[in-house]
């Protein structure tokens, strides 16, 4: 049953969930509150809105460089031998990947204080999942075609990286304007964690080199780990014929590993029309107790088959040399386990946005009883366009990945808001995002998708993702 | 009918989004897939000094049995597709040497010998690669390998010392082998 589990656990890390995580077109989509989550900052019009459970925001992304499903398995007559070799084992680097990430919000809702309205409260819970696995490239070669004929390379084993989390988040923000130019958020995250692994920061080598004695000398320096929580439990649950939705619960609320975060938002108006915005999301880590497996492969050898010197080899008439050969490489380069608790840092993204807004809709009719006054704050909504550009960057396990976006929002009276984006990132250059909110009476749908272009063949696309919600909004100025 | 316009964007928006092609995908291709690496590394080294062979009386220097389950480990019994066993033999003493490597199975029974005859020194290097496989012997020599027997045989004297410095025997082997993974 465990060799039953792990298919679907490779497909869960490696395509279902993604880690792209960069929602250019959610980012300042004011019009919908889920916008709060990538900017706590953001300036809000809601006197409250609740999400509907379990689909107030459904996120799912998957993003691959280098690589598509068409280059492989495309029906093209080719032989599939030659385009792994020419695609994949010749063809990628150890800085392509494969990625995925899922979001589904389960609550999520908030208010406008009622002694204060200058702040706007916001909570919810969410799960998540995302998985990243960087191309093994010297790994995959030594699998693919073997160390034979390759005197002298070293088969880099830092190319190993792969890493995976399934978390619950509870969410609690405070959104507040400061000033009629300025405002400020902030969220508290508990993170329960459900399941993690990784191999990260793995180091090391194998060689094969002329011997000083025999022909060959096969060297390994290795220091490489693999470490887990929360995945035996879940295996053992599937070999027991069931109970995993249960264990997936009791782990989500509280009875897995715990951790904190913050997100931190900003909105300044430079001046009527032009804001810029800023945030900084999941400051954090979870630290993981229960259920933790490591495993570790550390020290160093070399080896040149069994080798006899006489006489000294003659002096024990019992030996076993091929024991003692096997046992030697053993000791000096143990294959561990151990069950010790370890801190995993949560990914932190960073946006940033500059937005210049023209087309005047009209001034909000409606008094506010709040210091947001009609003639202060951000004052996108009562334009008809917005037009401007957008950074992110999330930190990764080889270093900091950066997307720059170009948009333009376009609303339609209270009713409809679209906004299309153009995003240039590692994955591609040709990233075409929409969006749309569309305001039926309290009711808000939205739902928006990424690299549109990809769509006329989707399994030939580096990038995709999706996202919708439902929501029912009370405005403030409605 | 005039509520048509107002609605038809967003029902346009959300067919477009929620719509996407692709071009017939073949998975079934995995099936053609073959990971077939070429592993190699050595696999005996025997190191004897002229001073030992002149110690020997008569003419079997040496004849040893070593234990070697490299080959009849079961996951590489089961996928070796192909490969080759290369020998070396390097004489730098005075005599002449008849030199046998031999497969042995669990039960000690040959399964497959290969013989040097290398003249005394000054003599060239002997190299030689015996395949294993379809275009060679039986893979189950390979498959059934758990030990090696070396002997070596004095066709010389067991007084005369090489000239040559550090006068010593070398027996050197190494394999190269591919492995059938998928």
């Amino acid at each position: 049953m465990k060799s039953s589990l792990f298919p679907l656990i490779i497909l869960f890390t490696g395509y279902i969930s993604s880690y792209a995580q960069n929602k250019a077109v959610l980012y300042d989509f004011q019009e919908i509150p889920q916008a709060l989550m990538v900017n706590p900052g953001m300036n809000t019009f809601y006197n409250w809105y609740a999400g509907v459970p379990f689909i107030s925001g459904i996120y799912a992304a998957g993003a691959t460089s280098g690589l598509t499903v068409n280059d492989i398995f495309a029906a093209d007559g080719l032989d599939i031998n030659q385009k792994v070799r020419d695609r994949a084992v010749n063809a990628l680097s150890k800085r392509d990947e494969v990625n995925g990430i899922f979001q589904v919000d389960i609550l999520n809702g908030g208010f406008r204080g009622q002694k204060d309205p200058a702040n706007f409260y916001s909570f919810g819970m969410y799960v998540e999942g995302y998985a990243l696995n960087y191309w093994p490239k010297d790994l995959a070669i030594l699998a693919y075609e073997g160390n034979a004929d390759r005197l002298g390379q070293r088969f880099d084993l830092n190319d190993l990286n792969a890493s995976g989390q399934f978390i619950n988040v509870f969410h609690f923000g405070i959104n507040r304007q400061i000033k009629n130019n300025l405002t400020l958020g902030a969220r508290i995250k508990l993170y329960s964690g459900i399941l993690d692994f990784n191999s990260t920061n793995n180091s090391g080598y194998f060689e094969t080199i002329v011997g000083e004695n025999n022909l060959l000398r096969n060297t390994l320096v290795s220091d490489m780990r693999l470490r887990s929580s929360g995945l035996d439990a879940l295996l053992d649950a599937s070999d027991n014929g069931g109970g995993i939705g249960s264990l997936l619960t009791k782990r989500g609320f509280f009875g897995g590993d715990p951790g904190l975060g913050f997100d931190l938002g900003v909105t300044y108006n430079l001046n009527k029309q032009t804001v810029i915005t800023g945030s900084i999301l999941d400051i954090g880590l979870l630290y993981h107790t229960s259920d933790v497996t490591n495993y570790t492969l550390e020290g160093a050898a070399s080896v040149e088959g069994v080798e006899i010197i006489l006489p000294e080899a003659l002096s024990d008439p019992n030996a076993d040399f091929w024991e003692d050969l096997v046992n030697e490489i053993e000791e000096l380069i143990p294959f561990e386990e151990n069950s010790k608790n370890y801190v995993t840092l949560r990914p932190i993204k960073f946006y940033s946005s500059i937005r210049y807004n023209f087309g005047k809709q009209g001034e909000p009719t409606a008094a506010c009883d709040c210091d947001n006054q009609p003639d202060s704050g951000d004052r996108s909504l009562y334009y008809l366009n917005s037009l401007g550009g957008q950074l992110y960057v999330i930190n990764r396990p080889r270093g900091p990945q950066f997307a720059v976006t170009a948009f333009y929002q376009r609303r339609f009276a209270k009713v409809l808001a679209l906004k299309a984006t153009y995003t240039v990132d590692k994955f591609t250059a040709s990233n075409i995002g929409l969006g749309m909110s569309l305001q039926a009476g309290p009711v808000n749908l939205y739902i928006m998708g990424d690299n549109l272009l990809s769509y006329g063949n989707i399994a030939d696309s580096n990038y995709a993702s999706l996202q919708l919600g439902l929501n029912i909004i009370s405005w403030e100025r409605n | 009918m005039k509520y048509i316009p107002k609605y038809l964007l967003p029902i346009l928006f959300c067919a477009g989004i929620l719509s996407s092609c692709a071009e017939k995908q073949d998975f079934d291709q995995v099936d053609n897939l073959d990971i077939t690496p070429t592993a190699e590394a050595s696999i005996l080294y025997v190191e004897t000094p002229e001073s030992i062979i002149n110690e020997v009386n008569g003419i079997n220097i040496f004849s040893q049995i070593f234990n070697f389950d490299a080959f009849n480990e079961q996951f590489f019994a089961d996928n070796v597709l192909d490969g080759v066993v290369t020998y070396e033999v390097e004489n730098t003493t005075s005599k002449p040497l008849d030199i046998t490597f031999e497969f042995l199975d669990d039960a000690g029974n040959s399964l497959d010998s290969e013989n040097f005859s290398v003249n005394a020194a000054p003599t060239a290097i002997l190299r030689r690669e015996i395949a294993y496989g379809p275009a060679g012997r039986s893979l189950d020599i390979i498959r059934n390998t758990s030990a090696i027997r070396v002997s070596a045989i004095n066709l010389g004297d067991n007084t005369s010392v090489s000239a040559l410095p550090n006068p010593t025997v070398f027996l050197r082997s190494s394999a190269k082998f591919r492995i059938g993974l998928k």
